[in-house]
């Protein structure tokens, strides 16, 4: 199923792994015990959440006039993170269906995490709509079920009905389309699990035995889901967008609120994905699934779509002029210089402004700048929604009625548990299921790896790989490199370091104690690029590799390294720990 | 298992010996000894049988009577005038010191719930204000007095009425009974009054003093009284700070005559001229304001005097002012005999020119005579400043507060009181707690006005009578009956005691040949009349001499002037929360005073309030006003003169229950007072600088203008000051902007001399909105041909130009539709329920602007937005045009409260009606013990046809959908067509001008589409295609600019 993949392509899956090691990375967060980082942030999330529940029962027990919404504006931080967390959601849909549908390869280092992601944003989107009644108990009006009150049924007229549909469908196909990728992956967690744990894994994976018949069939279905998620991603957010869309309110009646609505959620929805992944590539150490490259192609995404928003906004300046409609026109003045104009133009600086930043491949490719700008846009999109929502509502058409809007601790204190809920559940999310798809990722390991494609491919296009396992020989690189030296004489000898047989991969040499990033650098010039290369070098070579680069190198011995790469080479993590306790710089 | 193996404590375990023989001995000696030490009886098990079966029954008994009362029990033998479920009307009259409103009580299952005018009346002719629409309400006031107190040092005791009376009586020494009461309109209780004290000796003033006016007709023409106002016969009309729409001696007479002097239709206007500082509701409706300081008014009054009598001198007057009134005078001239000028001034040589000017005017026998003189002023506080004076000399021993409240409202109050102290019997004849009850050791609680017999005569030879509609909730006596106790008469009856007095008017007329057919045709209609001898008067004054005496300007730079509102007057009505919430409708802030400011427009794009101070709305600022300081709320005010401000009168009641006690802050003791005559104004006043903000600033729109102008400071062009005002931005870019202000179809405003060209403008945006909104894909023709023309089409049709802004259809709607009070913090969140607002805008120049009054309610919609939205169809339409609301339906999304372009509905944000399941959400007014209609006292004044609204649903104006059935019903049950006197609105029912007027309009010869002929009528935001049942008239003003420049 391999395709022809251009060598310039650059490799989604990198350090020259194995299935086994795509396995044993992915798996392997499930099974070690959590680390302080995830306590501590598990605890925070759930505090968070239950301050929101709260919140919620507050509200509840006392009535939305614990909200400080009032006669003019009857909507305000709650329907705009309801709109929020929906677009929010997006993005994971868009990458599991859309881009399953154009066959985009990228799509699965984040696939999995952007899908819980949007079913966890869908679920704090969903409650929003139901505590915002004024009598939630009553909720279940809104459902079209037989009854005995006629039967009376909802209004089909209703946008907000439509809400009830829309979301619920898109919640029901977001979490089938998760699962049924999650089932192959839980086989494989149940594989390598004991006792109980195995049980339950087992059970989830609806006795998964990797058969050819399951596979077709896990294939069929997840094209299937796709093809209903696709018109899910562009209609919910429609639909959303219908609440104001068809509304008489001026600055809500547009017809652009559709496509301006759907750009805008895959905008805030991928900022979201590029936040969360950003954490967890690191603390998960996903970054060989997680590239540089998936990084780029995301903030393209939002470059796009960024400025597709921007558009839309100009749009809807440009016809409100057009228009010759007064209120209208008023409408959208009001929201560039009426008492709310810092939420416009913190709106617009981060919604039309800061994406333009990933014209430039050095930010689009830098961790700091996007994980910043992924915030800033989220921000920038929150603000949207409550330009959208309470601007619009604080001066319509009777000036009598004008007011102000802002929240009351309630409201902040829900909109903060939405965060705890979220940020809970996709911390248990880590804890139980592979944050990335193992069995989609290994998929693409022949066309997008590393050791297959791109500058450092060490197979070539077209042979048949499919026995290769680890464990077997590797294929091997090896380096020459001369070096001149000046004798004592004064005469240059030229010495020639072998650098020994080893695969391509690259490892991070600093983990050696006694060298740093110069070293390093120095080593790697020379082909020495991985701990398996290192462990076969002599000392005199590495002195002598230290003596003939730049740099002042003298306090450095490089007595310990071979020993120390050999370790490190094989994994032997703990004995590496403990033999670096002893040295001393790196020195016996 | 053997018993002995059974342990129960340790010594069983233990086999204690000695415990274990105690054990056997199970009816010992000792205790019954015990046990005949706590009964102390010889009980036996008999006794003990009998005791437990007297105990059980006692306390069955016991408990019987503190079984709650059944609120539902059906009637043994049913009173023949109450159906269950038929509303009963009696005629009646609502009367607070001089306020008078002649009524219709609707009584439901025997308890009063709602006050509808009484259009027999001649003075009223139906119409009614806020404060006599809310009366009802004050009946049920939980904090009423419930039983005769005598009050001392140690402790408040109740007693019997019987002996408290004796007691009192006792007490008092003939000659040294002083009786203090604001003005009695009633004969009968006059003479109950002087019959105890003699009459002399009974003390009359009233709250906002109109002393200098009877003073100087008194002088002027020999007549104590206000005279009777044609304001319909006047073409122009000049009012020196006279609320004579609002609050001023007869506002709900005055309003009709006003407005029917006034139809833009036939192009024939009154010119309504009012000189005043502050912006008060009847300046807001004038053509034009000419602005004076309060210190002025004198002058201003004597200026016009000199225009137009000549010969006297006048003080220095602003010259804006002087030329304004040079041309008022001429204009009066053109207008002698068909004019009218009245000033609210106590000052008694303002009255005499102000008379004076009448005279050379010829008005009087015109505008104004003595014939039907009012006796709705009586008052005179001279007489208790006279009674601190006898007080001190001893000559007092007891006085009697006949339901007035000097203490708080006596501009002497605390003279009065050091006074107070050393009378040893202080009566208080009071409803409730209030500063006066404070200082009285004994409190003989009276009924309420709905409880009351009693007869009232407002003008001369017009009687109206009251008669109770409920009997007493309480322990209480009506007033007139208790001062025929305390003179020690043998019958007590004050009904006998009336029907005596009412020989002499029975022997007067000639219809009725017995006594009781005119008695109780006179009750069946609320009232009868004589005819009044017409009293020859004949002007005789020294002009010259009261132009001498008429108050001097100040020089100072700052002037505040205070003044009553429409809805709580000084202080008689604060304890009504019906009132309190009301907005006042020109300010529209409601529970507290807010110091009214002037408003500055820089002539670039900011207003500043107070000039440079730049004081914003809710600010709160110190402000010294002679020897007090007070700290008080900022108002910005459009209208308001530079270098003056203004503050409401009423507010900071103490001991006077929850709904007054420290609301707002009292300014009776700033007032000035002159040869002991009341001024409603003080020179001597300083705002000494901010103070932070106002924690609930309670104001109900924020947004006051709709398309001001003012002069452009740089280029001198006129510009729309509120536009470039609205917002940073607007100044730069935005100068003129289209749309945001001046172009909505919210209000259209015309002068007179334009309105044909206004009129065709009108008719060209009407059929541009109609083009747009036939361009729809939805058959709305078919609709309206199939649905909307067919049975019948409720609408409502507002005339603006009759709106004056009085608030009574609010008040209405809140009583008729159980729409709940929410209190000072919710109205301060935008959490007003009103159903019925008053939308208030100013337009025109920036510095003197007009002002346009539009009742806003749900506007019915044909097309309505609101309704399509609702996810569950608790909103939907009737066949009949309306759109109804299923409260049980509601989940309480908001978004029809969102789409609504009017912003009408009305969300139960917390739980404002104690309907609510969860009992922790009632919202409490002023840290009352139980929340506003908690209890079931207020509880009695829901309407029971109205649904009370529960927590988290929508509510809004449902056009009195009760009162459209109950027409229905009665149309039906009667077997004929509908007529348009069946149906009523509250609101329409309510409005003392007909400003509102509501009906089928399919059916032709209604009213209401009599008044959609009308070239002026067009729909609120007509082009969104929302199809309104509710149609506006276009606002005509008779301004004369040649005034303002």
């Amino acid at each position: 199923m391999s395709s022809p993949v251009s060598n310039i392509r650059e490799p989604l899956i990198t350090g020259h792994k194995s299935y086994h090691d795509i396995t044993e990375d992915l798996v392997s967060p499930t099974e070690r015990t959590p680390s302080a980082g995830w306590i501590i942030g598990f605890a925070l999330s759930v505090l968070t959440l239950l301050f929101g529940v709260f919140c919620i029962l507050w509200t509840i027990w006392h009535g939305i006039g614990t909200w400080d919404l009032n006669r003019t504006v009857n909507w305000g931080w709650d329907i705009t993170n309801f709109v929020w967390w929906i677009g929010i959601g997006h993005a994971g849909t868009l990458i599991s269906a859309i881009l399953l549908l154009f066959r985009q390869k990228w799509r699965t280092g984040v696939n999995r995490a952007a899908e819980a992601m949007t079913i966890f944003a869908v679920m704090c989107a969903g409650l929003f709509p139901l505590i915002h009644m004024g009598r939630i108990w009553m909720a279940m009006f809104i459902f079209p079920y037989p009854n005995t009150r006629g039967p009376l049924w909802p209004n089909f007229n209703s946008p907000l009905l439509w809400d009830v549909f829309a979301i619920s469908t898109y919640f029901t196909v977001s979490l089938l389309f998760w699962y049924t990728g999650l089932v192959p992956d839980f086989a494989t967690v149940r594989d390598r699990a004991k006792g109980f744990r195995r049980k339950v894994y087992n059970f989830l994976s609806f006795g998964w035995t990797g058969s050819a018949k399951h596979w077709q069939r896990w294939e069929s279905l997840s094209l299937v889901l796709a093809g209903i998620a696709t018109p899910l991603v562009l209609s919910v957010h429609t639909i959303v967008s219908f609440d104001f869309a068809t509304s008489v309110i001026p600055g809500w009646h547009t017809t652009i609120f559709p496509p301006y609505f759907v750009a805008g959620a895959i905008f805030s929805g991928f900022a979201m994905v590029l936040t969360l992944m950003l954490v967890v590539r690191k603390i998960l150490k996903l970054e060989d699934y997680i590239t540089i490259g998936h990084i780029e192609s995301m903030n393209k995404v939002i470059l796009v779509t960024g400025t597709i928003v921007g558009v839309a906004y100009l749009t809807e300046l440009f016809i409100s002029w057009y228009s010759g409609y007064v209120y209208e026109q008023f409408a959208f003045f009001n929201r560039a210089m009426g008492p709310y104009y810092w939420s416009y133009f913190g709106m617009m600086f981060c919604n039309v402004i800061s994406p333009q930043f990933f014209w430039s491949k050095k930010i689009r490719r830098n961790l700091w700048w996007t994980f910043f700008l992924s915030i800033v846009i989220n921000i920038g999109m929150w603000f949207e929604r409550f330009v959208i929502i309470a601007t619009t509502l604080a001066r319509d058409y009777i000036p009598s009625s004008w007011s102000y809007y802002s929240p009351t601790w309630v409201e902040i204190g829900i909109y903060l548990g939405t965060f705890g809920l979220f940020f809970t559940l996709f911390l248990i999310f880590t804890r139980v299921a592979p944050v990335v798809a193992i069995a989609e990722v290994k998929s693409i390991l022949k066309t997008a790896g590393d050791q297959y494609t791109g500058p450092n491919a060490i197979h070539g296009h077209g042979h048949d790989h499919s026995a290769h396992t680890h464990g077997e020989e590797l294929e091997t690189v090896s380096a020459v490199s001369s070096v001149s030296e000046t004798t004592d004489e004064g005469t240059v000898v030229e010495r020639e370091i072998v650098v020994p047989p080893h695969t391509g991969s690259e490892d991070d040499l600093k983990k050696i104690e006694g060298i740093g990033p110069k070293i390093e650098r120095a080593l790697k010039d020379r082909g020495i690029r991985s701990f398996q290369a290192l462990s076969g070098m002599s000392v005199e070579d590495l002195q002598y590799i230290l003596d003939t680069s730049e740099g002042n190198f003298t306090g450095n011995s490089p007595e310990s390294w071979a020993q120390q790469a050999n370790l490190a080479a094989e994994g032997r993590w703990a004995e590496l720990k403990e033999l670096q306790d002893r040295l001393d710089g790196g020195k016996f | 298992m053997k018993s002995s193996n059974i342990w129960i404590g340790e010594k069983d375990l233990t086999k204690d010996p000695s415990f274990i023989e105690e054990s056997q001995l199970e009816f010992r000696q000792d205790n019954q000894e015990l046990a005949e030490g706590i009964v102390e009886s010889n009980g036996n098990r008999r006794d003990f049988l009998k005791i437990l079966g007297f105990g059980v029954g006692a306390a069955t008994i016991a408990a019987g009577c503190d079984i709650p009362v059944k609120r539902a029990i059906p009637y043994v033998v049913k009173p023949d005038e109450i159906v269950p479920g038929v509303a009963t009307y009696y005629a009646s009259s609502i009367v607070q010191g001089g306020d008078f409103c002649p009524v219709l009580v609707k009584t439901r299952e025997g308890r009063p719930i709602k006050i509808e005018g009484n259009k027999a009346s001649e003075i009223t002719q139906g119409g009614t204000s806020a404060r006599a629409q809310a009366a009802v309400l004050s009946l049920y006031d939980t904090n009423r007095y419930k039983n005769p107190l005598k009050i001392t040092d140690e402790a408040i005791e109740k007693h019997s009425w019987d002996t408290i009376l004796k007691e009192v009586s006792s007490n008092m020494s003939a000659d040294s009974v002083r009786i203090v009461t604001n003005t009695v309109m009633s004969p009968s209780l006059k003479a109950a009054m002087n019959g105890l004290a003699g009459e002399e000796n009974v003390i009359s003033y009233d709250p906002v003093s109109a002393a200098a006016m009877l003073d100087a007709n008194e002088s002027t023409f020999g007549v104590r009284a206000v005279p009777n106002y044609h304001f319909d016969k006047a073409e122009v009309i000049v009012s020196f700070n006279a609320d004579f729409l609002g609050t001023w001696v007869s506002p709900i007479e005055f309003s009709r005559q006003y407005i029917a002097g006034r139809n833009p239709e036939k192009r024939k206007m009154s010119r309504h001229v009012q000189v005043e500082s502050h912006m008060s509701m009847t300046g807001s409706n004038s053509d034009n304001r000419i602005l004076v300081k309060p210190s002025e008014q004198g002058a201003a009054i004597a200026h016009l005097c000199n225009a137009i009598i000549g010969g006297i001198s006048v003080p220095n007057l602003n010259d804006k002012a002087k030329a304004g009134l040079t041309r008022v005078a001429a204009e009066l001239r053109n207008a002698a005999g068909k004019s009218l000028v009245i000033s609210a001034s106590n000052n008694p040589a303002e009255q005499v020119l102000v008379n004076a000017i009448n005279n050379a005017l010829g008005n009087y026998g015109s505008t104004l005579s003595f014939d039907g003189a009012s006796h709705q002023r009586q008052g005179d506080e001279r007489g208790l400043y006279q009674l601190i004076t006898d007080i001190k000399a001893g000559k007092v021993n007891t006085v009697i507060f006949n339901d007035c409240n000097p203490l708080y409202d006596f501009s002497g109050a605390a003279q009065l009181a050091e006074a107070l102290a050393s009378v040893d019997n202080k009566v208080g004849l009071l409803y409730a707690p209030s500063e006066t009850a404070e200082l009285c050791n004994y409190i003989l609680p009276v009924h309420h006005n709905l409880e009351s017999w009693g007869d009232v005569e407002a003008k001369k030879g017009t009687i109206n009578l009251l008669q109770p509609t409920i009997s007493p909730l309480f322990d209480t006596m009506q007033a007139g009956s208790i001062f025929l106790a305390l003179s020690g008469a043998e019958n007590t009856d004050y009904l006998a005691f009336m029907k005596e007095n009412a020989q002499t008017a029975f022997s007067a007329q000639s219809n009725f040949a017995s006594f009781d057919m005119y008695w109780d045709n006179a009750l069946a209609s609320g009232g009868m009349s004589s005819t009044s001898e017409s009293a020859s008067t004949s002007f005789v004054a020294d002009v010259a001499a009261a132009a001498a005496n008429v108050s001097k300007p100040s020089n100072s730079a700052l002037e505040i002037s205070f003044f009553e509102t429409i809805n709580i007057g000084n202080g008689q009505y604060a304890t009504n929360p019906w009132l309190m919430e009301t907005p006042d409708p020109v300010a529209r802030t409601s529970w507290g005073n807010y110091l009214a400011v002037p408003v500055n427009f820089d002539g670039v794009k900011r207003f500043f309030g107070m000039g440079e101070m730049n004081l914003k709305d809710g600010d709160m600022v110190n402000v010294r006003v002679g020897e007090k300081t007070v700290k008080v709320p900022v108002i910005q005010q459009f209208g308001q003169m530079p270098g003056t401000v203004s503050l409401a009168l009423g507010y900071g009641r103490t001991n006077s229950g929850p709904c007054a006690s420290g609301v707002g802050v009292n300014v009776n003791d700033c007032l000035v007072v002159v040869d002991n005559y009341t001024q409603y104004y003080n020179s001597d006043v300083e705002i000494l600088g901010r103070a932070g903000k106002e924690d609930h600033f309670s104001c109900v729109q924020y947004h006051h203008t709709l398309g001001v102008t003012a002069e452009d400071s740089e280029t001198g062009e006129t510009i729309n000051a509120d536009e470039t005002a609205l917002a940073p931005g607007y100044g730069g870019i935005g100068k003129g902007y289209q749309g945001a202000l001046t172009d909505r179809s919210i209000i259209f405003t015309s002068h007179v001399d334009d309105l044909d060209d206004n009129i065709h403008d009108l008719k060209h945006f009407r059929e541009h909105a109609e083009h747009l909104n036939s361009k729809t894909l939805y058959p709305y023709e078919d609709y309206k041909e199939d649905f909307y023309t067919q049975g019948h089409h409720w609408g409502l049709h507002v005339d603006l130009n009759s709106c004056i802004g009085c608030s009574a259809c609010t008040v209405a709607c809140m009583s008729e539709n159980n729409v709940p009070v929410v209190g000072k913090k919710e109205v301060s969140r935008h959490h007003e329920m009103t159903w019925l607002r008053i939308d208030r805008y100013y337009y025109g120049d920036v510095d003197n602007p007009n002002t346009v009054y539009q009742p806003m309610m749900c506007q019915h919609c044909d097309n309505a937005p609101c309704e399509n939205v609702c996810p569950v169809n608790a909103t939907n339409h009737s066949s009949e045009g309306l759109n109804q609301m299923a409260y049980n339906r509601c989940i309480g999304t908001r978004y029809c409260a969102n789409n609504c372009p009017y912003k009408v509905r009305r969300f139960n944000w917390l739980d404002y009606t104690t309907a609510d399941i969860f009992p922790a959400n009632q919202v409490k007014l002023n840290n009352e013990d139980v929340p506003f209609g908690a209890d079931n006292l207020t509880r009695m004044v829901l309407n029971p046809d109205v649904t009370v609204r529960s927590r988290g649903v929508i509510e809004k104006c449902s056009f009195c959908v009760q009162r459209l059935q109950e027409g229905k019903l009665t149309a039906k049950a009667e077997g004929r067509k509908l007529k348009d006197s069946d149906i009523t609105t509250a609101c329409v029912t309510a409005c003392p001008t007909g400003a509102l007027t509501f009906g089928d309009v399919n059916d032709k010869h209604s009213a209401i589409s009599k008044k959609l002929k009308s070239d002026l009528n067009y729909n609120v935001l007509e082009e969104i295609n929302v199809r309104s049942s509710v149609t506006y008239t276009m606002k005509v003003n008779n301004r004369d600019n040649s005034l303002d420049a």
